[in-house]
């Protein structure tokens, strides 16, 4: 198997992952087959890619479709039913110890920071389980606080800072021991945009500074937008795109979204190949989608103008966020 | 000494933790503390009325009490985490153990002590010893002094042995709270009073399915030497060291086996 030389920092071939769900109580089953009845079902199913030194990769998908688990087999913390993974030449889960060495991982939900310490002292405990020698630990201490502007609460209690600091200590945390590989799971959950901002430029500076591969997976899609450039798109437990971002843009280019503002309430507009929906926040205004290469411009707007009461327009890029709603629409209807 | 370090550094956040809220954890100390000695009373009262229990005197069940506190007092120190493990696994705690380059078990060993309860166990225990040590006819000479110490040491790991089996199911099923709430909680409570006043199904279980019987009864024997001894092998008084290794060696390699059916 291992015949042709890994060029790889992370390679996956074909992992599998399955669960046992709560039973649901059948009537046909009869009572006694209830009881002792599985059911299984399949959280990752047959995923494959490899990632190269420096990479920073998006998992992207719905609650449940399979990348928190899918990070979980990466970081060594579950084991795949069937299937490889080789990380640095290692095997996350026979060779645990070694490997988490040299990786940090980051769970927006669960945090490793004590609650009701100063970051500071979560550090030092930190430095005796990773066995970080004295000028290394001082070094790292120094410049990701620094970098992550941690220092102003570093000996403040936890749970007397925001949720913002709270992350950027955490992330302090995952760095101390130098890993070379950074997974960070919804790390920025509850965070406000500024915040976010903060944290992802930080992240992007690493990237380039040390090299570091990271593999974020988020619900939000700005968050993955501002710092990957390659996305994984997992639905089902299944792979449905992997590549860079630009050419998912590119891709689904032709879609456009037109926000038209009216001087009244409109029921519907009725223009060829354009589907019209309702603003959320303003009652005034409509969104017609339309694919680029469908309509003619001057027609449109001439048509728009001259029988409906046009305030304002404007054309919006589709975000990734609509492209992705659409690969999941496409991918159902496949199946 | 690495793991002495280690050690050291999980007690000083894990202590320090604990006295964020020093008016919080001065009141558990005290709540525990009332918790175990209202036991003692309950034996206190019963023994007043009837002198003996089974032959033994009032003292010599407080020296036995002293042992059972002495040895869940270091225990708590150091198998909490398998106590608490239905909540470790559910908050995500055991992730975070799998995701540092330490042993499993070590780091659950060292981690997460309850040192509230470790002390006010402790503190009941050392006021039992005093009580109890010097009037109930036991030569503290050398080598009684080595089998009490052995006697805790053994005492703590075949606890400890216990609450590591059990943990084990919660690779299987997500919540055993009850089967621990009985096997533990109350077979502790039963190792209270001199094993030979059960029936003979309570005596079996204790010795040789949750064998409290070992943690203090039989070590109690060896140095009390009480009459109601003559219904077993004298061997007995000198097994706990072996049930404690034969007893955690079968939890540890049963634990260890399970982990692979860890869901996360």
């Amino acid at each position: 198997m291992s015949s042709h030389i890994n060029h790889h920092l992370i390679s996956v071939e074909n992992i599998s992952k399955k669960f046992k769900r709560p039973r649901s109580f059948k009537k046909e089953n009869g009572f006694i087959k209830n009881i002792f009845q599985r059911d299984y079902k399949k959280a990752v199913d047959d995923i494959s890619f490899q990632i190269d030194e420096g990479e920073m990769v998006g998992l992207i998908g719905p609650n449940g479709a399979g990348k928190t688990v899918t990070l979980k087999m990466l970081s060594g913390i579950l084991r795949p039913d069937k299937g490889n993974i080789v990380i640095a030449g290692l095997n996350p889960y026979k060779d645990r110890k070694k490997y988490v060495a040299g990786i940090g991982v980051v769970f927006g939900q669960k945090s490793q920071i004590t609650y009701d310490l100063t970051p500071l002292d979560t550090y030092g405990v930190l430095k005796s389980i990773y066995k970080i020698p004295d000028n290394i630990y001082q070094d790292n201490l120094e410049r990701f606080c620094d970098l992550l502007e941690v220092g102003g609460y570093i000996s403040q209690p936890v749970y007397s800072v925001s949720m913002g600091q709270k992350v950027r200590a955490e992330l302090v945390c995952a760095l101390l021991h130098s890993p070379k590989i950074l997974f960070l799971d919804e790390a920025t959950i509850g965070i406000d945009v500024i915040g976010k901002e903060k944290i992802q430029k930080c992240l992007r500076e690493l990237n380039k500074s040390d090299k570091l591969t990271m593999i974020f997976t988020s619900h939000d899609m700005k968050d993955i937008e501002n710092t990957c450039d390659r996305l994984m798109i997992i639905d089902e437990g299944k792979m449905i795109y992997d590549g860079s971002r630009e050419l998912l843009c590119e891709k689904y280019s032709s879609q456009r979204i037109m926000e038209v503002e009216f001087e009244k309430p409109q029921k519907d507009i009725r223009l060829d190949n354009v589907i019209c929906t309702d603003s959320e926040n303003n009652p005034m205004s409509k969104y017609l989608h339309y694919n680029h290469s469908d309509v003619d411009y001057n027609e449109m707007i001439l048509k728009l103008m001259n029988e409906y009461p046009v305030k304002d327009i404007s054309i919006r890029e589709p975000e990734i966020e609509y492209i992705i709603r659409e690969i999941y629409k496409k991918n159902g209807r496949n199946l | 000494m690495d793991l002495i370090q280690l050690f050291l550094a999980y007690a000083k956040t894990g202590i320090k933790t604990r006295f964020q809220y020093h008016m919080d954890s001065f009141l558990l100390s005290f709540a525990v503390f009332f918790r175990e000695a209202s036991s003692i009373f309950g034996v206190y009262f019963l023994l007043l009325k009837f002198d003996t229990l089974g032959d033994w005197n009032i003292k010599e069940i407080f020296f036995m009490f002293s042992i059972i506190s002495a040895t869940y007092s270091l225990f708590i120190m150091f198998f909490m985490v398998f106590r608490d493990f239905p909540d470790w696994i559910k908050h995500g705690d055991f992730d975070r153990i799998l995701l540092r380059p330490r042993g499993i078990f070590v780091q659950m060993l060292l981690n997460g002590a309850d040192w509230v309860a470790a002390l006010s166990h402790g503190a009941i225990s050392v006021l039992m010893f005093i009580v109890s040590a010097n009037s109930v006819g036991i030569r503290w000479n050398a080598t009684n002094i080595l089998y009490y110490i052995v006697t805790i040491i053994s005492g703590t790991v075949i606890q400890g042995a216990i609450f590591v089996f059990f943990s084990a199911f919660n690779f299987y099923f997500s919540k055993n709270h009850g089967i621990k709430e009985f096997v533990f909680w109350k077979s502790r409570r039963f190792a209270t009073f001199p094993l030979s006043i059960y029936g003979r199904v309570v005596q079996n279980i204790l010795m040789f399915v949750i064998p409290f019987a070992f943690v203090n009864y039989f070590p109690a024997q060896y140095l009390l030497r009480k009459s109601d001894m003559a219904a077993y092998p004298a061997y007995y008084m000198y097994l706990s060291p072996v049930i404690a290794v034969v007893s955690f060696t079968i939890a540890y390699l049963f634990w260890r086996f399970s982990l692979r059916y860890y869901q996360s």
